[in-house]
């Protein structure tokens, strides 16, 4: 796999959003999604604290990142997920022209590939084992080097599935997280995270082998898996 | 387009004809070639039945890329072949039909499309026509990851449609003013399907018949006519410097495709050669029959017999005028 970082930081502003109740949200310089508020009829910025707070506040995310039915007309026959890391959005494809669209998380500088790839394997409650340079910088992940055992406090949250090419482990995984607030978000290093209740879900619901399209918008400058 | 429809394959043909050879059966009498892509695959089926049911002609449908069709077409090995695309085979057209004579086209041809497409979204915001994408304030919708240039799908990377929209987008200049981006179709079609579903503007290379036009509400972008004043395509296959020696600004010709068969189906069965010289689909029905296969699912050979079924009145025409 050729990675490329990108340039993210785009205005993002979720469609068709409605949410629930009043929110008053402050909007960073740096935010990089946007939500609409049916109370002020204007789209607001959703940066890390919007999200903290209104995570804080409601007890769930905003009604565009919870799991819902969508319409969802494709060629791609049911069971086939695609993510759209722009919008934060991955769709599971159901029969009938609908699908499951799920809120996601993705990295700090968007998913940095495009491309279609399978879930090779899934794992619940996977151990997480940090990379060797975030080892070197970070304390906390310094006392895990050896693989930290899944748990409410793993970053890989109650669920992974594991993606690869062809039979080759691209290293990018879509998972769950300690961290239910960061759907919609640009945070994680690189995967998909999803909140827990949504990636067991998900899981419940996938085969091993199923495709997994990954596109390209937000990642212009991609490289291809 | 020529990727599109057959002429990646070489790199197989050497396999795919032992494959072939070894998968006709000599109970059939009549050979037809089916192409990977769903129309060929509904109008090699619907060729099957209506030959069973006007002519009482058993004919085995047998899956094959087009430089193994051809060459079946040569040899004697298959006698049909539903879908040849012009211009994109011309070469294969120049060597078995005008050079060898050993296959014929059908002078009847379903017209096909190519171009740029937008969804309802990006043409609401503005851009319906190829020189709207030469205007950054416009293509600003299609910015996905803010580096102020729009983001284009322009095919896969394997087809030889793609390097020409390179071409199209230097020489119409809005390769200068947005990002052009390959990739399988698969994730191409996927993004139109995710930017419909959320509303979102999308510009992509398209063409038609295609299954994509009845799934969505899609706008072909309009731009000047065929100019082949204007129109010097070197492939990068022909030259390294392709992109810089080559121009394109007008639209695409004006595709079509034909029915081919082998010449030697004039002498064992004119009435099926009358027949194949009268078959003609709209480019509607092809995006149909791409739509049930495609995004239905249904079975070809189960498709084809209600296809026949609900036109049981034209094909006796193309059998018996």
């Amino acid at each position: 796999m050729n990675l490329t970082v990108h340039r993210c930081g785009s205005i993002k502003r979720i469609a068709s959003l409605a949410l629930a109740v009043s929110i008053a949200l402050v909007a960073p310089a740096s935010a990089n999604t946007q939500v609409y508020d049916p109370q002020t009829r204007t789209w607001v910025d959703y940066g890390r604290t919007e999200a903290y707070r209104y995570y804080k506040k409601h007890g769930q995310v905003p009604e565009a990142f919870r799991r819902q039915i969508v319409r969802f007309r494709t060629a791609e026959q049911p069971g086939t997920i695609i993510i759209d890391g722009n919008q934060h959005f991955l769709y599971l494809v159901q029969p009938g022209q609908q699908a499951i669209r799920y809120g996601i998380g993705v990295g700090r500088d968007g998913f940095g590939w495009a491309g279609i790839v399978r879930v090779g394997r899934t794992a619940e409650w996977p151990t997480w084992t940090p990379p060797a340079e975030m080892v070197a910088r970070d304390p906390n992940a310094a006392k895990w080097a050896g693989g930290q055992p899944g748990g409410p406090d793993n970053p890989l949250g109650a669920r992974a599935l594991y993606l690869y090419e062809g039979n080759q482990d691209t290293i990018y995984r879509i998972h769950g997280t300690p961290e239910p607030w960061t759907m919609g978000l640009d945070v994680s290093s690189g995967c998909i995270r999803m909140n827990n209740d949504d990636v067991i879900d998900l899981h419940s619901r996938v085969q091993v082998g199923a495709k997994v399209i990954v596109l390209m918008q937000g990642a212009a400058l991609y490289k291809g898996v | 387009m020529g990727g599109r429809h057959g002429m990646s394959w070489s790199a197989k043909l050497a396999t795919a004809l032992l494959l072939f050879s070894c998968s006709i059966s000599q109970a059939n009498e009549l050979v037809i070639a089916m192409p990977n892509w769903f129309s060929g695959r509904a109008s090699a089926n619907i060729l099957k039945v209506a030959l069973k049911n006007e002519f009482g002609l058993e004919a085995k449908v047998a899956e094959a890329g087009t430089l193994t069709a051809f060459a079946g077409l040569d040899a004697g090995t298959v006698d049909i072949h539903p879908e040849v695309w012009l211009p994109n085979l011309d070469n294969l057209v120049k060597k078995y039909v005008t050079d060898a004579k050993t296959v014929a086209l059908s002078p009847v041809g379903v017209e096909a499309w190519q171009g740029m497409c937008a969804t309802r979204a990006a043409a609401d915001a503005g851009i319906s026509d190829i020189a709207d994408l030469n205007d950054p304030k416009k293509t600003a919708v299609l910015d996905t990851n803010d580096d102020g240039r729009g983001e284009i799908w322009i095919g896969a990377p394997a087809w030889s449609s793609t390097a020409i929209e390179r071409i199209r987008a230097n020489s119409y200049g809005y390769g200068k003013t947005v990002t052009l981006l390959d990739m399988q179709e698969d994730v191409g079609m996927a993004a139109v399907d995710a930017a419909a579903a959320t509303a979102s503007p999308l510009v992509f290379a398209c063409y038609a018949p295609h299954a994509v036009f009845k799934l969505h509400d899609i706008v072909r972008l309009s731009e000047p006519s065929y100019d082949p004043a204007k129109w010097n395509i070197l492939l990068p296959s022909e030259d390294p410097l392709w992109e810089q020696s080559s121009t394109a600004a007008s639209a695409w010709d004006t595709a079509r495709y034909h029915i081919a068969y082998a010449t030697s189906l004039r002498d064992k069965h004119p009435e099926v050669v009358e027949f194949l010289d009268r078959v003609t689909f709209t480019p509607e029905e092809a995006t149909e029959m791409s739509y049930a296969l495609q995004v239905e699912r249904q079975d070809p050979y189960d498709f084809a017999k209600q296809w026949v079924s609900k036109n049981a009145a034209r094909i006796k025409e193309w059998a018996k005028p």
